[in-house]
């Protein structure tokens, strides 16, 4: 089904305000592993969706700056390294602009660029971006479960060793669903690539 | 299906692709003969016919090791874009992006090993690399393996590219591989074999590439941060799940020469089979997973792992193998083929590679293993399928290219007396190794007991004769490269033009 560009920026904004709603955001933040692999990327999926609401103009001009989507794609990376460290994800609870940067920065620094950027990439500009995103998911994972010392005032041990395995499982599983895709799957190759 | 013409319209070069091909090859050259020097010093300071200090026999180790297994890398990248061109758009900025990847990355190890003294060799086992004992230092290390990264991302753009360029073509990977024909249904003959062995060098490689991105930065962090410690046998395996890869992907990468060239100079169709599209197919799965041969001695490592590393270690090389051995003799056989340059070294080049998995199979079972694993054996394997069996397919597409420039395939009286020096040389060179393995003498050892030094003063007689019959392929190939392409008809058969 293809939602209309109006109503996935609404979803978007919707979905924006509903996850900085306190209850939801206590309860996504309970967890190192809730904020990281679920608060984190459905921030960024807002982000994504309020991208249609950007006006054919500054598209247009952005484009411009994007090639083969390159440029959003290395923001967007960049971003989410910053989310990705122990010492963000604990701040983000501790102090009230570390979570304003959070709320603003994960949608309009991660999501849209995304959203701008991912059509614009070819099949090498993608490959390279998501088997970075594996090895991303593999390199935590396995940092996260081997640290010996606790890395977030408000996380446990446990839950830090929790969100290693599950950044392990993530990452087998993105592998398992590309080789998938890619042996036996439909994938559309157009022009540049 | 591979042509039979000798030298088709359709793989001629021009422009750009001509001068990042000849860019390729030359260096591919110069390294492998500077590599060779390399390695026949560290075989004559064995021998006690040189004296080099054990601190600069490693970085010399290092260096050969690292130096070997990417210039195969890059000689066999260029056989692979050569054929594969021809069937999937492949684009050139990918090609020339990894040849500027790993020249960058070149620079990074050669500084490292001979600026910073690295000498912890080409497989940088944690914790090794940061532990200098004050012979280099910990950025040094980190230069090593920068080094690496930069090699490995020129490889996955190479394969990214590749791979966009298949499934343009063919839909999926799977359709490349040939797997819908595995069960049944009527095989498209002109299926290219290059596609069929690209594919399967795209997948595998790439996992193993990916392997490295993950154990490489894990160790870079490692080096930054050494509270973070790491499970030394976890990074061990995805070190040889990198590293075998890497260097086993040259031979699926190098054969493409055999199935394309083949034909061209036996006259005789060498069209795709179910049994060879179930070799690959096997392979492919098989590759991926016979890394833990590697680890047959860590006493920690899951016994099941091991049991893996062994059993696929006898199936992994050998569907491929049985195929293509059987398959070219198949198509030499009553063919009439005239011996030149590059269909004498294709045949070489098959010998090398059957020959050359025997000592690794007999290596890839556990009980042997544990005997023979720390000794010259496993040198010796190796050495006679890189020397003998890849080295000798990237040779016949470096002599075909230079035939098709002249329009006629290579075959003067001095490359009729190298190809023999070559031969005996190697023979000679890879023996030494094994015999010493069967004398249990260790590999990796600066220096060597007198009782050991036989072994090492035969190889050095052939290590030398190898790098006199390398400086005159080198000089022989550079030569022919450089030269203006002659004008003339290219619809030249081997036969007809050799003498």
């Amino acid at each position: 089904m293809i939602v209309p560009a109006r109503w996935k920026a609404w979803l978007g904004r919707a979905l924006w305000l509903a996850l900085a709603v306190p209850p939801l955001q206590r309860a996504l933040e309970a967890t190192m592993t809730l904020q990281m692999l679920v608060q984190i990327p459905l921030l960024a999926l807002a982000g994504w969706w309020m991208a249609a609401s950007l006006a054919h103009r500054p598209a247009t001009a952005l484009a411009a700056w994007n090639r083969s989507g390159i440029s959003g794609l290395l923001l967007a990376s960049l971003a989410a390294m910053l989310w990705m460290l122990p010492r963000t994800l604990d701040a983000a609870l501790e102090v009230p602009w570390v979570a304003l940067a959070k709320f603003l920065g994960v949608p309009w620094l991660i999501g849209m660029p995304l959203a701008l950027s991912w059509p614009r990439a070819g099949f090498v500009v993608r490959g390279v971006f998501l088997l970075e995103v594996v090895a991303t998911a593999f390199r935590l994972g396995w940092l996260y479960t081997v640290s010996p010392v606790r890395l977030c005032s408000n996380y446990l041990l446990g839950d830090q060793q929790q969100l290693g395995k599950t950044m392990l499982a993530l990452g087998v599983a993105i592998c398992v669903l590309l080789a998938w895709r890619l042996m036996w799957g439909h994938v559309a190759i157009h022009g540049e690539r | 299906m591979a042509s039979l013409t000798l030298y088709p319209d359709d793989e001629r070069l021009a422009g750009g692709e001509r001068a990042a091909f000849n860019l390729y090859l030359i260096s591919a050259l110069a390294l492998f003969v500077l590599m060779m020097l390399v390695g026949l010093t560290m075989r004559m300071a064995q021998a006690k016919w040189l004296s080099v200090p054990p601190n600069l026999f490693y970085e010399l180790l290092s260096m050969h090791g690292a130096g070997m297994v990417g210039t195969m890398a890059l000689a066999t990248t260029a056989v692979m874009w050569f054929f594969l061109r021809k069937y999937v758009r492949l684009h050139l900025w990918a090609f020339v992006a990894n040849y500027v990847l790993f020249m960058l990355g070149a620079v990074c190890i050669i500084l490292s090993i001979f600026v910073g003294g690295y000498g912890a060799l080409w497989t940088f086992l944690y914790p090794l690399p940061v532990r200098g004992m004050g012979l280099w230092t910990s950025d040094t290390a980190a230069l090593f393996m920068l080094g690496y990264l930069l090699i490995g991302v020129g490889s996955l753009l190479f394969y990214l590219d590749g791979a966009a360029g298949i499934i343009k073509v063919h839909g999926n990977l799977g359709r490349a591989l040939g797997l819908p024909w595995l069960f049944g249904g009527k095989i498209d003959p002109a299926h290219p074999k290059a596609v069929v062995a690209g594919t399967m060098v795209i997948i595998a490689n790439s996992l193993g590439i990916l392997a490295g991105a993950v154990v490489l930065v894990m160790s870079l962090i490692n080096i930054f941060y050494p509270t973070v410690l790491l499970n030394a046998l976890v990074a061990k395996n995805l070190i040889y799940w990198f590293g075998h890869m890497y260097i086993n992907a040259t031979i699926y990468m190098g054969v493409i020469a055999v199935y394309e060239l083949l034909p061209r100079y036996s006259g005789k169709p060498y069209p795709v089979s179910r049994p060879f599209l179930w070799s690959w197919a096997v392979s492919t799965l098989f590759v991926i997973i016979v890394f833990p041969h590697h680890l047959l001695m860590d006493f920690a490592q899951p016994r099941w792992l091991a049991i893996i590393g062994q059993v696929v270690s006898w199936g992994a090389g050998f569907p491929v193998f049985v195929v293509t051995a059987y398959g070219a003799l198949s198509n030499i056989n009553r063919s009439g083929m005239r011996w030149t340059m590059p269909s004498r070294l294709m045949v070489l080049s098959v010998f090398g590679w059957a020959a050359g998995i025997v000592p690794a199979i007999m290596d890839g079972t556990i009980r042997i293993n544990l005997v023979m694993h720390n000794t010259q054996w496993v040198p010796g394997h190796f050495h006679f399928y890189l020397l003998l069996g890849v080295l000798a397919m990237v040779l016949a597409l470096m002599f075909h290219e230079i035939g098709s420039r002249a329009h006629a395939p290579p075959n003067s009286g001095a490359d009729k007396l190298g190809f023999p020096i070559y031969l005996v040389g190697g023979l000679i060179f890879v023996f030494a190794f094994l015999d010493a393995g069967h004398l249990s003498v260790p590999r990796r050892m600066a220096e060597h007991l007198d009782a050991w030094t036989p072994t090492d003063r035969l190889g050095s007689i052939g290590a030398i004769l190898v790098v006199l019959a390398m400086l005159y392929f080198a000089v022989r190939i550079t030569v022919g490269l450089l030269r203006a392409p002659r004008l003339g008809a290219s619809g030249v058969r081997a036969q007809d033009a050799a003498g």
